[in-house]
């Protein structure tokens, strides 16, 4: 008798209730009591986050009619993942994606990113004990650093797997048979000897009873039937009529809306209201209300609350930072270039000797501004706070900082924050941030029993922000006449950004500046042999709020080397496509990205147009770019065209990963063309899209992706896409005027885009 | 005042210089057009006119009286899409979706005005922002729509 038969009842949610166990949010968790089989670690969550404990575990429910609700605990912002956890789900469960429902679970620990605070391919064993050790002191509900697929490619599929054996069981038992007598297809249990059917939905109920030995096994990969393939994305008929909800578009009975107005200098703080019962006084304002972080209009409706901020003149204590300009960055950032680094994350051989040696050196520095996320969907965040309660409704990447910050904010123990999680317009890291989420609670704890629409304007939402950096960094290099690269010295200063970011979710587990491998990501262990080299970097310090921008350090730092890797393969009189390529000989992975995309790019064509190539690994995954430019007069360009190809291991659903490297090239080349925010006495000089400008149609590029086949294990696609875009770029302006970019945003160059 | 909305006339109370916008959005609770900039340079608000692909975060609704307003929920249901609408779910158009609403208006107000633009009329006419990037897709669901759209005029000159 195989072990599975031996049927065992595990505690059901009442007599877990009966028998003492703990309790939080209503629903059961511990281990106590619970067997000590090693599918545990999935059945023990049964119930958790999918309302009233009718679902199979943690993230699959199956209603009588056979409808399938899965609980995604990552946000969709645009990168396609309530359809692709879902494909995950499907696979194994085997039940058609469209009769998938997606919902947005609680921030509790089953939907942890696991893979976020480990960086490791998580082991289905091990995952669930670390999230719930972790997430009682650190929120970790959470979407970025593009690790949704690598956290939950082998966890879903198990997930899935695990519902399907135990629908399975319930089936075998009903007939009297075991379970290896029947197989399951669309939604059914079907008996292999009598074809008899049952459905998931009759079965639901009963199999969430069952108790499997031992973890299935899951699909292989030539099983697979909507893995890797473009399944139609499952939000997108919401998202051509209108109905797609985003936070900005939640209405509550009797809600009001808020705007706000900051400090006008970064640390500063509004310390009165000149004019409170002026504004006060204005249409539909309600309130005018004095918080920690500035002064808020309450109003019925959200263009008057808007009016009424406008009109407000305030008290200022803005005694601090009004120094802070971008002349004075540069300096800091300038001298921090001539000290000795803070760390060196990445040396081998002896630079110094090489470079006082020779005459060849090739030296540049290479310059970046900081950037502003600019998401389309301005900030925005609803609360209804009650005496001992609360309430959320916020497009944000973690539920769990959402639920935090709401909890300290407004009083009220986390346990009693409910989290509503909308589908967010745009992340890009500023969504993942609490601060919105921190001023709106503020606003509404002053309005209590009343839900609060805190909306930000264009203009409050760019000059407060928590920005991508600005960095310099200089290199050093030789090149042997054979062209191989001798030496190679980067030194990077630049604030850092984990620093910054995790500070403000705890400092406790905020990294100190020198181990912030943000700093170097994508500078250090580059994939091309080099002798000697040294990458190293030094720390500015500023009041400056820096955050995660979509690609992070590689936003900048494949800028970097990848121009500067084009200077080399010029001081040695190469082709820049074969100068890297001679040195990916021990990276076969990235030899075959950069192959695959000069073909695609058609690198090399005598057709009076100009490319330039670039190759970067970022988040798990290699990619290659080659821009395609034509020049229309002096200094006028056209960007005709980007190849693109990707080695992000196993893929999902190839469609979103074409999807994710178009937007990725756009992101970085609004960024490479425009994108500045520049300091003057302590503020942000630019306020909207006329000044912080994007690549609209006009501008860009046609685009087309190749996604290399292997068996790897998944890395990320939501960000990889964007870093060889400034790079590639840059390197064909290069290949068409004999000028080196080292400085973005190329429009200060005086090019223009068309 | 009164307006005229997707067909239907509907009277509102509110100071003539309002945005057409926040009448839409927090007036009415037709939240899908889009607030992006409020200074007429992202497309995120656009809805047609008399026809006119309009950018309404900066329209006092008092020039909107005794016109013509089409809005996102105006255009198709899930059942009857638009061929622009059912385009732009063949090409798998949105990303985050937010600057969607205000394309497939401007893509509407295009087609009917140019039922067969060209990759220059479209870089012309479509001058909405996407920051997640989907330009690319944009283009080619236009096309795609223009000649669905063709078909259907087609199919109506044969019965
Ligand atoms: S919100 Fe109207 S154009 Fe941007
Ligand atoms: S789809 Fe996100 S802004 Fe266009």
């Amino acid at each position: 008798m195989s072990k599975e038969k031996s049927k065992k009842k595990i505690f059901t949610r009442r007599n877990f209730m009966i028998t003492g166990g703990v309790l939080t949010t209503g629903l059961v968790v511990g281990v106590a009591g619970l067997n000590a089989h090693v599918n545990k670690k999935i059945r023990k969550y049964s119930g958790k986050g999918m309302g009233e404990g009718s679902s199979i575990n943690a993230w699959i429910r199956i209603a009588p009619d056979n409808k399938v609700t899965v609980a995604v605990g990552r946000a969709e912002m645009g990168q396609g993942v309530y359809t692709s956890i879902p494909m995950l789900i499907a696979e194994e469960l085997e039940v058609p994606l469209e009769n998938i429902e997606v919902i947005q679970p609680q921030p509790e620990s089953p939907y942890a990113n696991t893979f976020m605070m480990t960086q490791k391919e998580p082991n289905i064993f091990k995952a669930y004990e670390l999230a719930e050790k972790v997430m009682a002191y650190l929120p970790m509900v959470m979407t970025g650093g593009s690790t949704s697929i690598p956290d939950g490619f082998n966890n879903m599929r198990y997930a899935g797997a695990t519902a399907r054996e135990m629908l399975k069981q319930a089936a075998a038992d009903e007939w009297g048979i075991e379970r290896s007598k029947v197989s399951t297809e669309n939604g059914y249990v079907i008996n292999n000897d009598t074809k008899a059917k049952l459905s998931y939905g009759d079965l639901s109920a009963a199999a969430r009873e069952i108790d499997l030995a031992e973890l299935p096994e899951l699909k292989n990969k030539s099983d697979w039937k909507l893995i890797g393939t473009k399944a139609k994305r499952l939000d997108i008929p919401e998202k051509v009529d209108g109905t797609a909800e985003f936070g900005i578009d939640i209405r509550k009975e009797g809600m009001l809306y808020a705007a706000m107005i900051h400090p006008s200098v970064i640390g500063g703080k509004i310390t009165g209201i000149k004019n409170k019962e002026e504004v006060e006084g204005m249409e539909g304002v309600k309130r005018v209300l004095l918080t920690d972080y500035g002064v808020a209009v309450v109003a019925n409706n959200t263009w008057r609350a808007k009016n009424g901020a406008l009109m407000l003149e305030v008290e200022e204590d803005n005694s601090n930072n009004q120094e802070i300009s971008s002349a004075t960055i540069q300096t800091s950032l300038e001298e921090i270039l001539d000290q000795e680094p803070l760390a060196t994350p990445d040396t081998e051989g002896d630079v110094d000797a090489i470079l006082s040696d020779n005459n060849q050196v090739i030296e540049s520095t290479y310059k970046v501004p900081y950037l502003a996320h600019a998401a389309m969907e301005p900030l925005n965040c609803t609360v209804l706070v009650n005496d001992d309660s609360a309430e959320v409704w916020v497009g944000h990447q973690s539920s769990s900082i959402t639920q935090t910050a709401v909890s300290e904010v407004a009083g009220v123990s986390k346990k009693n924050v409910t989290v509503h999680t909308t589908y967010l317009g745009g992340g890009f890291g500023r969504r993942a941030e609490s601060d919105f989420v921190l001023k709106a609670t503020a606003v509404a704890k002053m309005m209590k029993g009343i839900p609060v629409q805190t909306t930000f304007t264009r203009e409050e939402d760019m000059k407060n922000d928590m920005y991508r950096p600005a960095a310099l960094s200089r290199f050093k290099g030789v090149v042997n006449p054979n062209g191989e690269i001798h030496a190679w010295d980067n030194m990077i200063a630049i604030q850092s950004v984990s620093n910054s970011a995790i500070t403000r979710i705890d400092p406790s587990f905020a990294p100190k500046p020198k181990d912030d491998i943000a700093t170097v990501e994508g500078a250090a262990h580059l994939p091309y042999i080099m002798k000697n080299k040294r990458v190293a970097f030094g720390d500015y310090k500023s009041p400056i709020q820096v955050g995660f921008w979509r690609s992070v350090g590689s936003s900048q730092n494949a800028f970097f080397t990848e121009s500067f890797m084009d200077e080399c393969a010029h001081a040695a009189g190469q082709d820049p496509y074969q100068f890297r390529l001679a040195k990916l000989g021990k990276t076969p992975r990235f030899k075959a990205v950069l192959e695959k995309v000069a073909e695609l790019g058609n690198w090399g064509a005598q057709d009076g147009k100009y490319r330039g190539i670039a190759l970067h690994k970022s988040f798990g995954s290699i990619v290659g770019e080659v821009c395609t430019i034509t020049k229309k007069g002096d200094k006028e360009f056209s960007i005709d065209d980007f190849a693109c190809a990707i080695d992000c291991g196993t893929y999902v659903n190839p469609d979103t990963i074409e999807a994710q490297m178009e937007g990725g090239i756009v992101f970085g080349l609004s960024a490479a063309l425009y994108g500045q925010i520049t300091w003057q006495n302590g503020s942000v000089v630019q306020s909207n899209f006329p000044d912080y400008d994007m690549v609209r149609m006009n501008v860009s590029p046609s685009i087309k992706v190749h996604i290399m086949e292997n068996d790897h294990y998944p890395g990320g696609v939501g960000e990889p896409g964007t870093p060889p875009a400034a790079p590639a770029l840059a390197n064909a302006l290069f290949a068409a005027t004999g000028q080196r970019i080292r400085e973005l945003p190329i429009m200060n160059a005086g090019y223009k885009f068309s | 005042m009164k307006l005229n909305i997707n067909g239907k006339d509907i009277d509102v109370e509110v100071e003539p210089g309002m945005p057409l916008l926040w009448v839409l959005r927090d007036e009415l609770n037709m939240t899908g057009t889009k607030f992006g900039c409020g200074v007429s340079s992202c497309g995120a608000c656009t809805v047609m006119i008399d026809g006119v692909a309009t950018r309404t975060c900066t329209l006092p609704v008092g020039n909107a009286q005794n016109k013509k307003i089409t809005t996102i929920e105006g255009i198709g249901s899930p059942s009857n899409l638009s061929a622009v609408q059912q385009a732009w779910v063949e090409h798998q158009v949105p990303q985050c979706g937010y600057c969607q609403s205000g394309m497939i208006m401007a893509a509407e107000a295009l087609l009917d005005e140019i039922p067969n633009p060209t990759d220059d009329d479209i870089d012309a006419k479509m001058t909405n922002i996407c920051r997640c990037g989907t330009y690319t897709r944009v283009r080619a669901a236009i096309h795609t729509a223009a000649k669905l759209r063709s078909q259907a005029t087609d199919l109506l000159g044969s019965l």
